[in-house]
């Protein structure tokens, strides 16, 4: 393409110009074919307002930011024992004003902390009459939120496809029962049994895993908790006969109040909740959770490539996640004195695949309140009957429609999504390579680049209008030297250009050839190659240099 | 295959019939390299030359030579000899410093100060985090404990920071606050930044010090498998009296530290007095602790001292007038002044070589491009041989030594005229950045580099070179163009270097009737200037060969005289500016900056000096009328009419590149004749800064009279004489036209009429003319 003339501008006067330097002999070139360059300023003249419609710009500062301490000692806590800052907080200069401000990095040990709170306290201001429906439905959502923060881990952490986790919340809980009926193990027992079992099972169910994938690995852990719902309802050992196995025993004492021993359960689900969520906390926010992040689905083997052993710490934390199912079993079956078939039913994995998409996956806020709604029109708004379920299908539906990773992703899907608006107004607004609009000179600091773009589009609108093929003979025909007003004032744009994508020569010592190359305009990194034709001699290259910065400036 | 790449330098840049000279080499993708020892005669294949031309030299040395990988370590640090270990605290401890960071926002951590291993976190330090935050961390062998402060560090502005670590509770309590003025920082007093940041946070487990660890200024210690123990995580800026304690100072100890920039004296380990042991001769590198075990620290691969420290005021200009305001020590992680290479050979110089330019050549693999490596020196004569002698003006190759103005100056392309023409090896230095910047270069972190050296790889100081900026040869391989028209001329000729001047003056050259200098001979030192004011006041018969000479002031430090210091200032053709109070030399003392400026202009003693820079045409000399006259006609014995070095392999003239001007207002010696003057030049061809007072339109080639190259003759004491060309483009018009244009014409009647004794040509043609007509 370097060898077409390039598109040239409107036409100008032809003149010929005389070399100043013809009298000494030194010219080159003497009585030049060229064009009358016309006044510079002209584009200045034509350019006093923007094109596009101008905004003012600037947020309202609509809430209070604290001032750093200054001079005053900042005494910052940790949560013991680790190295953690209470909050992660930063102290930054305000681009506007310079005053020195803190900000939360990250809000989300706030939110964590009320909302918890909120859940404690709330069986305080149940209503009376739904006491306690509230309050069962309250154990029943500790418990699942639970099985759901270990579930999001398995799903989302580990990337592992599994459907298996009610599977083993079950066996654990149906095997705990019978050994607690059968053999009389006390209820504190029961978890750490389960765990053994749940882990067991994580073992078992992880070896395929190492070579399934996706859609055949789900249908497989389908297919196993199917297999546990058949052997468990046709046994008549873990009572085929009524609808589940009972009797296990359990830390809620009969004895007690009815209220009370509502309240024991609520909390004692509340309690495994928490460990649930500690345990999400020591698994993706340390060190196995971190080479998973390096490793997400579709890059693993440029992770595995940088020496990340992926499969590995999937794995782990599946076996690990399994005996935190396991242990959940046990504690189901200590909490209900025993389970029912209805643990291993698919409307169970169903509804389990709800709570955790709607939050999100792969995160703990997302599997609570998940749980949490799902839980809430199940068990609490009964009496909308079958309506409710119909409303759990659609909210999934629309999470899944229309959000890209359930309520919890929201924020980083409005970002983009706001980012891609910016986009396509920009793109609508400004000219390529134009003056910066009020809207951009706010994301720059160095305000002397804002009028460098003015001056840098005058220039060209001015230069673009000089291109024309006499100029562009002259240059081929000499390209080093004085040249006619036209042509030196192009050349001389040319040449001050900044330095990325400037363009230059390559010279082949063995081949006695030329390239052209691109600088890349950062220290230490090497120009890139533009084009591969080659060039015998360097007048010519410099010529095709020309013609190709002719192109760029006519296209811009 | 690994790409095979080989480079190397030599201990010595000037070395004697008789003395042996050492050779490093670093290799990739070989285990033995040919060597053969080679004259070097023409470095430029320009197709209007003679081409590229060695001879190969019989010598012991030849064969081949077992070659490895080397490393290097490149930037700039203090280090802190401490045998006896009293800044191994493993309990409490304190520490402060003044800083005035760089580059606080460079995405790696820097170290202040402190005695760290960042491979197996031992030990603690106080740096600066990768986003700009200071900060204080312990190790205890397997895990980081840190407190970082609240506000970020503004880049160029003082601070005193400091920490104060009590072992006993665990606390660490950072301390920073902004010590500016209005003259020692990059932003005045008018801007509301709140520089202050105190914070407090208790420490899990407490520093774990292994006893090899040393302390260091601006450093950790690092390991890598293949290249052992490393300084890493190096600090942008300048510090200034950093001192440590072994007991947690309070906050108005710390205070009462910052306002005097004196550490209590209890519990003092070490203060390092950075402006203690300054004299008026200069600064070496040895920092001073004044404190109770006399820790002195050692700076590595020259740190920059003398720099405006903390409490500088804006009155004194120099560290000889108030030390204490200049106690600013600049570090630099890209730095580097020497390679400190593993020895790959020696070579005894045979007593009957004879004095010329030589290169180890060095071949791997396929023995060309980066398989190939000359490693360049110069051999003087145990005594002075011959009458003529080439001085090879190594300060200024080392003044150029790695620059990558094609690649990094914007200014590059507008200054030449024309696209660079980079190859391979420009390529491959610019991306590894081992073998360290020329002075037309800034550090990473903007500041221009002021030191360069010879002990490492130099890839423009070889043959076959030719500058990327300009597509033309440029310095040494510029000057093998003078090398080959002395040897093609028959001429018996000594070679001395700018060290061998520097160090022994006039000693160096006292013997010789006659002496040519390089092409771009633009940096000198005292001492070399006097030794050739001297040597001409003797008798002397200088040939300025060049243009752009005898410019910039340089000096070398007493211990270090393979390193060369440069400050750019005021005015000039330059390629950075020193701050304001950063224009003294430390290694002499003297100011730096144009020659000019301190009262000795080149004009005299060559009677020209810089006037003008384009390189992207040249145009020829035409002789002055003066040129008739019989006290200097001689010069241009058979020329054919008027014109002079219409040829040559730049830009196909002799008067180009950059160009020097008579000028009586600059010391040009009043009896001096042009004997011919360059003309017509290109619109590229700009007035120097040094010139213009007031800047106006047209100070170009076409329409400023000043702009030319002056050929001039003057006379001094004892038949001595000087003629300059006062361009750099004559050198390479030498070989043009088979070595027979009228360029070579000219020196040649210069030449001979200076390596003869007694009186010059033309002597006798000097009474007041009565003129018929």
């Amino acid at each position: 393409m370097t060898d077409t003339t390039p598109e040239t501008g409107p036409k100008l006067a032809p003149t010929t110009w005389v070399n100043p330097l013809t009298p000494w002999g030194t010219a080159g070139q003497d009585d030049v074919t060229s064009v009358q360059a016309p006044d510079p300023r002209q584009p200045w003249d034509e350019n006093t307002a923007y094109k596009a419609k101008t905004y003012k710009v600037g947020r309202l500062k609509h809430y209070i930011v604290w001032p750093a301490h200054g001079a005053k000692l900042w005494d910052r806590w940790r949560w013991w024992p680790t190295r953690r800052n209470l909050l992660h907080i930063k102290g930054l200069y305000n681009r506007k004003t310079l005053k020195a401000e803190k900000k939360i990095l990250d809000r989300r040990p706030v939110y964590w902390a009320i909302c918890l709170l909120l859940l404690a306290i709330a069986p305080f201001f149940f209503p009376e009459s739904m006491e306690n429906t509230l309050l069962s439905a309250g154990a029943i959502f500790g418990i699942f939120a639970a099985i759901n923060v270990c579930w999001t881990l398995i799903v989302g952490t580990a990337s592992i496809f599994s459907l298996a986790s009610y599977a083993v919340v079950g066996v654990a809980a149906f095997l705990t029962t019978w050994l607690s009926a059968n053999m009389g193990l006390p209820w504190y027992t029961l978890p750490l049994i389960g765990a053994f079992m749940g882990l067991a099972m994580g073992a078992i169910i992880a070896i395929p895993a190492l070579r399934l994938d996706g859609f055949y690995y789900a249908l497989l852990t389908l297919g196993l908790n199917e297999l546990c719902r058949v052997f468990f309802t046709t046994s008549s050992e873990f009572g085929s006969a009524s609808g589940g196995l009972y009797g296990a025993d359990t830390y809620i004492s009969d004895q007690w109040e009815p209220y009370a021993q509502s309240l024991t359960g609520y909390y004692g689900a509340f309690l495994l909740m928490i460990a649930s969520l500690f345990l999400f906390r020591f698994i993706n926010g340390k060190r196995l959770g971190r080479i998973l992040r390096m490793a997400p689905e579709k890059r693993e083997a440029f992770a595995e490539a940088c020496g990340v052993d992926y499969r590995r710490a999937r794995v782990t934390i599946f076996v690990l996640t399994s005996a935190a199912l396991g242990f959940i079993g046990g504690f189901y079956a200590a909490q209900f004195g025993g389970v029912a078939f209805q643990i291993f039913s698919f409307d169970t994995v169903l509804l389990g695949l709800a709570m955790i998409t709607i939050g999100g996956i792969g995160k703990a806020e997302g599997a609570i309140l998940g749980t949490l709604v799902v839980t809430v029109l199940d068990k609490v708004m009964i009496d909308w009957g079958p309506i409710r379920h119909f409303s759990i299908g659609l909210i999934m539906l629309g999470v899944v429609l229309f959000l890209s990773n359930g309520y919890f992703g929201i924020k980083k899907q409005f970002n983009a999504w706001r980012d891609k608006k910016r986009g396509e107004w920009r793109s609508i607004r400004s000219e390529k390579g134009g003056e910066a609009l009020p809207e951009e000179a706010t994301e720059q600091d160095d305000k002397d680049e804002l009028f460098f773009r003015r001056f840098d589009k005058m220039q060209r609108d001015y230069l673009k209008g000089l291109i024309c093929p006499e100029i562009i003979e002259e240059h081929r025909r000499q390209p080093l030297g004085q040249h006619s007003e036209a042509l030196e004032r192009v050349c001389y744009y040319f040449r001050r250009a900044p330095m990325e994508d400037k363009y230059a020569l390559h010279h082949d010592h063995a081949k006695d050839r030329y390239k052209i190359i691109a600088f890349s305009g950062k220290r230490g990194v090497s120009p890139r190659v533009v084009d591969d034709r080659e060039y015998d001699n360097v007048g010519d290259a410099y010529h095709a240099i020309f013609i190709r910065r002719v192109h760029d400036l006519m296209e811009s | 295959m690994a790409q095979q790449k080989i480079f190397g330098y030599a201990n010595k840049i000037s070395v004697k019939q008789g003395e042996s000279i050492d050779f490093h080499v670093n290799c990739d993708g070989a285990d033995t390299a040919e060597v053969q020892l080679v004259q070097l005669i023409h470095g430029d294949n320009h197709k209007d030359g003679p081409g590229y031309i060695e001879r190969e030299i019989d010598n012991p040395v030849n064969g081949t030579w077992a070659v490895k990988k080397q490393f290097t370590q490149l930037g700039n640090f203090l280090r802190i000899d401490d045998p006896e270990k009293h800044l191994k605290c493993d309990g409490s401890l304190s520490m402060g410093c003044f800083i005035w960071p760089s580059h606080p926002k460079k995405g790696e951590r820097q170290t202040i100060m402190g005695r760290f291993d960042c491979l197996t976190n031992e030990g603690f330090a106080m740096g600066i985090s990768p986003d700009g935050y200071l900060e204080f961390w312990v190790g205890d062998g397997k895990e980081i404990d840190y407190v970082t402060a609240e506000l970020p560090l503004i880049r160029h502005l003082w601070y005193f920071v400091g920490v104060s670590f009590n072992a006993e509770t665990g606390e660490a309590t950072l301390y920073q606050e902004g010590v500016l003025n209005r003259y020692n920082s990059l932003l005045g007093p008018v801007v509301p930044y709140t520089l202050s940041s105190h914070v407090r946070t208790t420490f899990r487990f407490r520093q774990s010090n292994r006893e090899d660890v040393p302390f260091l200024i601006g450093g950790a210690l690092d390991h890598h498998e293949a290249r052992g123990h490393f300084i890493n995580d190096m600090l942008c800026g300048k510090v200034d009296r950093p001192f440590l304690s072994d007991r947690p100072l309070t906050r108005e100890e710390l205070d009462h530290c910052r306002e005097t920039g004196k550490a209590p004296a209890s519990g003092l380990l070490a203060y390092w007095d950075t402006a203690a042991g300054y004299t008026d001769k200069g600064i070496g590198n040895t920092v001073i602790d004044t404190g109770p075990y006399k820790l002195h620290a050692e700076g590595y691969n020259h740190p920059v001292r003398g720099m405006t420290g903390w409490n500088w005021n804006g009155k004194n200009d120099c560290f000889r007038l108030a030390p204490e305001e200049f106690g600013g020590i600049e570090l630099h992680p890209d730095a580097i002044t020497d390679c400190n290479w593993d020895v790959t050979g020696t070579m005894e110089i045979p007593a009957d070589l004879k004095s010329g330019v030589y290169a180890i050549r060095l071949r791997i693999g396929p023995g060309t491009g980066l398989a190939e490596e000359y490693i360049v020196f110069f051999v003087r004569p145990s005594k002075p041989q011959a009458k003529l002698c080439f001085l090879v003006p190594t300060a200024s190759y080392l003044a150029y030594a790695n620059e990558t103005l094609a690649f990094d100056a914007q200014i590059i392309q507008p200054m030449t005229g024309q696209p660079p023409v980079v190859t391979d090896i420009d390529i491959e230095t610019y991306e590894h950045g081992e073998f360290g910047l020329s002075t037309y270069n800034s550090y990473e972190d903007g500041a221009g580099v002021c030191f360069s050296s010879y002990k490492r790889p130099i890839i423009n100081m070889r043959p076959k070179y030719r500058m990327a900026g300009m597509n033309v040869t440029w310095q040494f391989p510029a000057d093998l163009s003078i090398v080959a028209w002395i040897d093609r001329m028959g001429y018996d000729c000594d070679f001395v270097t700018d060290e061998d001047l520097h160090l022994e003056g006039i000693d160096a050259i006292k013997d010789y009737n006659c002496i040519l200098t390089g092409t771009h001979p633009e940096y000198v030192s005292e001492r070399m200037l006097d030794a050739q004011e001297d040597w001409v006041a003797q008798g002397g018969r200088l040939v300025y060969m060049g243009g752009n000479g005898y410019y910039w002031c340089v000096g070398f430090p007493e211990d270090t005289p393979w390193c060369m210091e440069v400050r750019k200032l005021d005015s000039g053709m330059r390629a950075w500016a020193a701050k304001p109070g950063e224009h003294y030399l430390v290694s002499t003392g003297e100011k730096s900056g144009l020659w000019r400026n301190r009262g000795r202009a080149p004009q005299k003693l060559t009677a020209v000096g810089m006037i003008s820079e384009g390189f992207e045409t040249a145009a020829p000399y035409r002789k002055m009328p003066d040129a008739f006259h019989r006290t200097v006609s001689w010069i241009t014995e058979g020329v054919e009419g008027e014109i002079i070095g219409d040829s040559g392999l730049a830009y196909g003239g002799a008067a180009g590149i950059e160009i020097d001007r008579y000028d009586l207002a600059l010391g040009t010696p009043p009896h001096t004749k042009i004997v011919a003057s360059s003309g017509g030049h290109s619109d590229n061809y700009v007035l120097v800064t040094e010139e213009i007072l007031y800047a106006y339109a047209g100070m170009v080639g076409s329409l400023d009279y000043r702009i030319r190259a002056d050929m001039t003759y003057f006379t001094s004491w004892n038949n001595g004489a000087v003629f300059s060309t006062g361009s750099i483009g004559y050198g390479q018009a030498l070989p043009a036209e088979d070595f027979n244009g009228t360029a070579s014409k000219v020196l040649k009647n210069v030449v001979d009429a200076f390596i003869k004794d007694g009186p010059l040509p033309g002597g006798w043609w000097t009474l007041e003319e009565k003129q018929w007509r």
